[in-house]
């Protein structure tokens, strides 16, 4: 019998390590225990680079889990997040995804916050409880880190520094994602909803690449050498040379896959951060995948795009074509993902559990020595998944 | 804005029905045939476009990448794609003669997509389409079709141009 505590969504984990139950798809009764845990636990989340929002006043809206946040930047330079409420009545302070305001105004009872935070103005405050004071009504700010430009945040004091957190490992090839030293410039987004559990989306593995991906064979792509590295909290990095043929007969302008590098583009880097942010570097594509999962179904994914601020205007071009047309939700060679992710969801409403083999040595051990093409890779995400939730794993 | 003769009207009003009609019916070599050599076709959020900035969902910005898209739909991802049937529904809002002789038209759009899986059927997107065309006699074709989304997060992804 487990030992679950009332209320808790039960789940028992298969002994062998690279079976996965099919019904972490579908439990809806596992999100709020999956808010409670991952999205306002001990981890980092990105929320906006400086280069989404470069000019004082600058905001961007977001989500962390199901509580609503947005990113400004301040008249001091210094960029916060706050959550998107007024410290008042709990009215949402922000309605638009973006823009550039002087000041946060509550539209129901006018007060007023600075884009530090602070509260500035309140009607009638001579009314108030005795003891008001407005230096205890500041916008909720939440514990932030910069790395490379990009902003994460954290609802627990308990989230380890981020660097350490991320590992060099990781956040060494994250930082030629931003552009080597994250002097960024935002070209612009591709928002899209996808039809499946959170889980399935940050699901994609090594193994899939040169098989799903018909735009590979057909344009002559072999992947050229490369690993993947896994740590311990989930966090994932592929990286690989880039071998792009000489010549593309399967298309009439093969200019759209030129690699016209920089010295900080010296390969294909793809990067899972847990819980399930995506960040990429295809060819001169630059790009961070911000999720936002709707509850236990479906999958809101922003895909945003960055150009250099030392790219000529020929590069810049060059980024813009790539990005709009390889990938995102109607990528020439992305698309099939998503395909996948809607089509995982509903395969497993069957019983029974995903079954990892490709680079699976010991199915009753965790290995994280991982080949490129390897789907065991996922696994350490999984089993870190599993002892955040706390399910237990059946006995061998 | 300078006004239009209703045999004009009947042009781009012709050349819409051809466009709408070959995507509802997914014949892509029809979508292309509605491009001249120096057509352009974009597709691109509402959010983006009022921003200024460039990226689209879809960018085929010379005749040969418009000529990608359809090997894109017709040859590399057709085995992986969901299928889902469209509907297009346009209404022309404004048409007006350029100086240089090109046209510039404006239709409203909202597309309405039905997937075989559950046969359940949704809105796709709702947006404008924003026309240069180029009259050549009795034909018409476009030079730019930019079909602008006000639907900023599309439902599922797009695997045929709108």
């Amino acid at each position: 019998m487990s030992s679950t505590p009332k209320n808790e969504p039960f789940l028992e984990w298969p002994a062998k390590y690279n079976e996965v139950p099919k019904a972490v798809f579908e439990m809806d009764e596992l999100w709020p225990k999956e808010l409670e845990t991952i999205f306002y636990g001990a981890e980092w989340h990105p929320i906006v680079h400086r280069a989404e929002i470069p000019n004082p006043g600058d905001y961007k809206a977001a989500e962390l889990g199901e509580m609503p946040i947005f990113a400004v930047h301040g008249e001091d330079g210094a960029i916060r997040v706050f959550q998107n409420t007024c410290t008042h009545r709990g009215t949402s302070l922000i309605t638009e995804s973006a823009g550039n305001k002087k000041e946060f105004e509550c539209p129901y009872h006018r007060w007023l916050f600075s884009l530090e935070g602070d509260l500035v103005g309140c009607p009638n405050s001579r009314d108030f409880t005795p003891d008001f004071d407005k230096k205890n009504f500041s916008l909720f700010q939440l514990r932030t880190e910069e790395f490379c430009g990009l902003y994460f945040v954290t609802m627990s004091d308990k989230t380890p520094p981020l660097k350490e957190y991320l590992g060099e490992s990781f956040y060494e090839p994250l930082s030629r994602v931003l552009g080597g030293d994250g002097r960024l410039k935002l070209a612009g987004y591709q928002k899209v909803m996808y039809d499946c559990n959170w889980k399935a989306y940050c699901d994609n593995d090594g193994y899939h690449a040169p098989l799903l991906h018909k735009a590979f064979a057909l344009l002559n792509w072999q992947g050229g050498k490369g690993f993947q590295r896994i740590s311990e909290n989930g966090h994932l990095t592929f990286e690989s040379e880039l071998k792009i043929p000489d010549e593309v007969t399967a298309l009439k302008d093969g200019a759209i896959l030129d690699f016209k590098g920089t010295t900080t583009s010296t390969g294909s880097i793809v990067q899972m951060q847990f819980p399930l942010t995506v960040y990429s570097k295809h060819m001169d594509m630059l790009n961070i995948r911000y999720a936002f999962p709707k509850g236990p179904k479906g999958i809101e994914v922003h895909y945003a795009y960055f150009t250099h601020e030392d790219d000529d205007d020929e590069m810049i071009r060059h980024r813009i074509r790539q990005s709009s047309n390889l990938l995102g939700p109607c990528g020439l060679i992305s698309m099939e993902d998503a395909s996948v992710f809607s089509r995982i969801d509903k395969g497993n409403k069957t019983p029974g559990n995903a079954i990892f083999q490709k680079g699976v040595q010991d199915e009753y051990a965790l290995s994280f020595e991982v080949k490129q093409n390897d789907e065991s890779g996922n696994l350490p995400r999984w089993e870190h998944y599993r002892k955040l939730m706390g399910f237990e794993r059946a006995e061998r | 804005m300078n006004s239009v003769s209703n045999t004009t009207i009947q042009q781009v009003e012709n050349l819409n029905r051809d466009y709408i009609c070959a995507l509802d019916s997914l014949d892509m070599p029809a979508w292309l045939a509605c491009f001249n050599l120096k057509g352009r076709y974009t597709f691109i959020s509402e959010e983006n476009e009022r921003r200024g900035f460039p990226i689209a969902f879809m960018l085929d910005d010379c005749y040969e990448r418009l000529q990608d898209r359809v090997t894109q739909v017709v040859e590399i991802q057709s085995d992986s794609t969901e299928h889902y049937q469209m509907r297009h529904f346009t209404q022309l809002i404004s048409v007006s003669e350029a100086d240089n002789g090109l046209i510039n038209a404006v239709f409203n759009y909202s597309i309405y997509y039905t997937q075989r899986d559950n046969n359940l059927t949704k809105i796709l997107c709702v947006g404008q389409y924003f026309d240069t065309i180029k009259l050549d006699g009795d034909s018409a074709s476009y030079i730019e079709r930019k079909a602008v989304t006000d639907t900023n997060v599309l439902p599922r992804y797009t695997a045929y141009p709108v």
